[in-house]
């Protein structure tokens, strides 16, 4: 697994793979965030102090990734994506500022505001009270 | 668990479920396209229409096995949504999460879920009584609804 990215870089490649993904308008890419309990430090002391920090991972959930029972490693197979970062509590704002901008202006595929619609709506709206 | 009707109910419940549970509950949001494509080349002169992606986001507690869905399409929602997942990150609990009845405090949540699910079953338990009025020239409303139960 490779390393924790910042944040900066975790965006940056967060915002490509979504865009990828909404180009293609294909695949799926899966966003986790989970509280990051330390397993060194003592029980108590973690749920007694301060909130724990966040971890973050985002991945495209490849499944062409090599299946480990067929050993062959096909030149099709592309690895799958992951990223992760770890957000402190008092980054969290900051942090999900930027993110919620980068999911929006990543995830493209969604159904915009269509004002074309409500203007047809309007109209249909119009010629059922005409009639 | 099954999806719920809204975002609102969706961080509520969330909310409360990283309350009761605030180690190792995990949020995961899947953005997604429709995995199976029906044949295009044939119908592609009618409308170039772009698969539209959808958005799901699921608060799971494995420890209690609890997990919550709400899914939408609409990209008007998107901030909004991860702007609250944030909160929900840093410990919001219900009220913090500034809905708009945050006045109705966990405790009422129970009595909420209630009326929600009742509601419908009265609107359609009462609309075949109304018909049925119409037609045997009212005989009692409340006769008829229960005939038709």
């Amino acid at each position: 697994m490779a390393p924790h990215l910042g944040h900066e870089e975790f965006f940056s490649s967060l915002s490509d793979l979504l865009s990828k993904t909404s180009q293609k308008a294909r695949g799926s890419v899966f966003l986790t965030q989970k509280p990051l309990i330390d397993s060194t430090a003592s029980l108590e002391n973690v749920s007694s102090s301060s909130r724990p920090s966040i971890l973050i991972r985002a991945t495209d959930g490849n499944t062409n990734a090599p299946n480990p029972k067929n050993n062959k490693v096909g030149k099709k197979t592309v690895s799958k994506v992951k990223l992760s970062t770890i957000v402190a509590p008092e980054d969290l704002e900051a942090f999900y500022t930027r993110y919620a901008e980068v999911c929006k202006a990543g995830m493209t595929g969604l159904k915009k505001r269509d004002r074309k619609k409500g203007k047809a709506k309007a109209k249909g709206g119009a010629k059922a009270a005409k009639a | 668990m099954p999806y719920l009707p809204t975002s609102q109910a969706y961080l509520e419940q969330s909310a409360l479920l990283l309350e009761a549970y605030p180690n190792g509950t995990r949020i995961t949001t899947k953005y997604n396209f429709p995995s199976s494509q029906k044949p295009k080349p044939t119908e592609e002169s009618t409308t170039p229409t772009a698969p539209i992606a959808s958005l799901t986001i699921k608060t799971y507690n494995p420890t209690s096995g609890i997990c919550l869905k709400y899914r939408t399409n609409k990209a008007a929602e998107v901030g909004r949504l991860i702007t609250s997942l944030g909160k929900l990150a840093g410990g919001a609990n219900v009220a913090a999460l500034g809905l708009g009845n945050a006045a109705a405090a966990p405790v009422a949540q129970a009595g909420g879920d209630v009326e929600m699910t009742d509601a419908p079953e009265e609107g359609t338990g009462s609309a075949p009584a109304a018909k049925t009025e119409g037609n045997k020239g009212g005989k009692g409303k409340k006769k008829g609804g229960k005939g038709k139960r």
